[in-house]
């Protein structure tokens, strides 16, 4: 009864995968302790990649709405040469029919709305002093909804029904020590070599994201501009678009669509340096932060998995005893930590999501970013990128992590694990 | 026919520079059928001895021969259907899987026999945990358990695969001294009942007067063979040293 024949003892064995399988859910389930270890440096390392690059991805959308809403729309159209060359000599670059080409840009569906600029180089003098500035004519009324980034540091916008006035940028006003309500002249060299001026009442003085901008920046109506230039025209074309991401889409059909012979179209990214600087310079800052996570959060896993799987040595032994293969206790391994580390990772992402959930409704209150002088406050942006970048490291982490032990335990002999019962 | 046999079997460890002998020339048979006590003091080579009749040691020299199969030479995993079917194992500390339930761990050891299905398993299990008196006891888990139940549900599941034989490392070691009676005794009794062969090492000298067959080692050198008829150890000192020793601890043995 109790023996088997000699014929059945020769069947060679084979652990079933379901067995294999089982063992590892129950080693996970049933040994909360040691599992929570596993699971929680997992957990905790996705959370942190999530959230980390959720607050670095916030940095940068929000920069870019900044310089979108400050200074730049989501896209400009101009002459072609104009974005090279045009500062110094604004009246060459000129969009012959600036109102109908508004109107044509403006059909777009993604278009919220369409402004024209004059920029041009001049001087601007309190009386005594002169700063060269960068003028600016705008339409007021587009401009405030377009602005919403524009901090008004004192007096007020400029408004539809203005005209010889100017809203200074902070560092302007500072240099030339100008107030709201004091009077200042502007003056600019026409293309023949004369001089137009331009007098003026100050409305108020702003803040861009950029204090570079704000010590040369005067803006003042189209009309105004366009008097002081001696034209009927503009030389940009500003597109505000309903939404950011519809940028590129936009910039393709208008290249394409050729709304006037020449016309050179260049998205918001495009127009400076700054924001693609900005990007790199502080890409590389958060790498590092970023590096110094990764390796702490797999410092931790390698740790918790190596832990859990030595502490059992005498076990993986007892198995082989009963007839296990040195493979089985591999898979055995290998199954258990994939388990902890989906698990880990799912846990990951639900901490990490809600965290950043919850830190945007409060929000962070970060200071000025360098080159600026407004505070704002930083939210956690989850992408989908982000978590599955997480997810991925963090699977990834437990199962290479594991593969160590697990060929450690496989290779060693049966008598060795044994003795480490206690 | 002898289910174990061993030939001049010789096992060292290195250890550092130099070399420990834990089996030196040993060369033994047993019978089937035998409940056989290895005794000997700490270090003597007990558990190395019975490492090598399990297939879970390799011996450094020598000829190995387990129920006809001559395990010379062969890797551990080549040997693995051969623990799994024929030998079961028994431990000094238990060696339960802590997260299986009793009836769990008593299944382990089967669902690596394809031939079994669940129903099969299922019924072997129950079957083994009445004979060591747990059927109470299948959905515990082995916290749960006292030390001397814990060796019963090992012993269950030693004996679930219909081994041939059974090798029991110090099984009573960790047990107070009436429960590692109660576990020797339900070993007599599988013993007697089903022809299982036993094998089992011990320092205990009260352990020895269970067995009907002895083999005393010390410093990995078989010192002394018993029978035991009617009661009485026959002992045959195998004399290699000098013959007052192995007397003396003959004397010890039998005592
Ligand atoms: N893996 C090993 N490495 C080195 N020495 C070992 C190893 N295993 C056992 N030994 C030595 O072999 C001898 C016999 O050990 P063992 O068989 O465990 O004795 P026992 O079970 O009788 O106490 C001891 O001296 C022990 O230290
Ligand atoms: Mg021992």
């Amino acid at each position: 009864m109790l023996s088997d024949t000699p014929a059945k003892r020769r069947r060679p064995t084979r652990l079933a995968f379901r067995a294999k399988f089982t063992l590892a859910v129950r080693n996970v389930l049933r040994h909360r302790g040691r599992a929570f270890t596993t699971l929680g440096a997992v957990a905790f390392g996705v959370a942190t990649l999530i959230l980390s690059q959720g607050f670095v991805e916030d940095i940068f959308v929000q920069l870019g709405e900044a310089i979108i809403h400050s200074q730049t729309g989501h896209i400009q159209l101009a002459h072609e040469g104009y974005f090279v060359h045009g500062a110094h000599k604004p009246d060459g670059y000129l969009v012959a029919d600036p109102e109908g080409d508004k109107a044509r840009i403006a059909t777009m569906p993604e278009v919220e709305d369409v402004m024209a600029r004059l920029g041009f180089p001049g001087l601007l003098s309190n009386g005594r002093a002169d700063l060269p500035i960068l003028g600016e004519g705008i339409e007021p009324a587009k401009e405030e909804k377009l602005g919403s980034f524009v901090k008004i540091s004192s007096g007020r916008r400029l408004k539809a029904e203005d005209h010889f006035h100017a809203l200074l940028g902070d560092g302007v006003a500072k240099s030339l020590r100008l107030k709201t309500g004091d009077r200042a002249v502007l003056m600019v060299s026409t293309k023949d070599g004369a001089t137009n001026t331009l007098d003026v009442e100050v409305v108020g003085t702003f803040q861009s994201f950029s204090k570079e901008y704000d010590n040369r920046a005067v803006k003042l109506p189209l009309t105004a501009a366009q008097e002081l230039m001696n034209t009927k025209t503009a030389n940009t074309l500003v597109v505000s678009l309903k939404q950011t991401a519809d940028t590129r889409k936009v910039a393709n059909t208008l290249t394409e669509r050729n709304v006037w012979r020449d016309q050179e179209v260049k998205m918001w990214d495009q127009i400076n340096d700054f924001y693609p600087k900005t990007v790199a310079l502080y890409g590389k800052q958060f790498g590092g932060l970023r590096m110094v996570i990764l390796l702490m959060v797999l410092l931790s896993v390698v740790n918790a998995v190596n832990t859990g799987v030595f502490e059992r040595t005498a076990e993986f032994g007892t198995a082989r005893a009963l007839g296990n293969r040195r493979r089985n206790i591999l898979e055995i391994i290998l199954i258990e930590n994939s388990l902890l580390g989906l698990l880990g990772v799912a846990a990951g992402v639900g901490i990490g999501v809600g965290l950043a959930k919850a830190i945007s409704y409060v929000g962070i209150p970060m200071p000025p970013p360098p080159n600026s002088d407004l505070p704002y406050v930083a939210l956690v942006r989850v992408s989908w990128n982000a978590v599955i970048t997480a997810s991925a490291i963090g699977f990834a982490a437990t199962f290479l992590a594991s593969i160590f032990p697990a060929v450690k335990m496989a290779r060693m002999d049966i008598a060795s694990a044994l003795r480490k019962a206690i | 026919m002898s289910i174990v046999v061993l030939e001049h079997v010789s096992k060292e460890y290195r250890l550092g520079d130099h070399m420990v002998r834990a089996l030196d020339d040993v060369t033994l048979s047993f019978e089937s059928g035998v409940f056989l006590a290895i005794a000997g003091p700490s270090g003597s080579g007990k558990s190395t001895l019975l490492n090598v009749i399990g297939c879970i040691d390799m011996p450094s020299s020598g000829r190995v021969v387990i129920a006809g199969h001559d395990i010379s030479g062969q890797t551990p995993d080549q040997l693995a259907s051969l623990r799994a079917r024929t030998i079961g194992f028994v431990f000094q500390t238990f060696n339960l899987f802590p997260v299986l339930t009793a009836e769990e761990n008593v299944e382990y050891p089967l669902l690596q026999m394809e031939e079994l299905d669940k129903q099969d398993r299922r019924e072997r299990v129950k079957e083994m945990l009445e004979l060591v008196q747990l059927g109470k006891f299948a959905k515990h888990r082995p916290s749960q358990l006292s030390g001397g139940q814990r060796q019963r549900v090992a012993i269950a599941r030693a004996l679930v695969t219909r081994p041939e034989l059974v090798l029991a490392d110090e099984p009573t070691a960790n047990l107070d001294h009436k429960t590692g009676e109660g576990i020797l005794a339900l070993m007599r009794d599988i013993n007697r009942r089903y022809k299982t062969t036993f094998i089992f090492s011990t320092h205990d000298k009260k352990v020895i007067d269970a067995a009907d067959r002895l083999v005393g080692i010390e410093d990995g050198t078989v010192r002394i063979l018993g029978v035991r008829k009617e009661g009485q150890w026959a002992i045959t000192n195998v004399a290699r040293r000098a013959a007052s020793t192995t007397d003396t601890e003959a004397a010890a043995l039998k005592r």
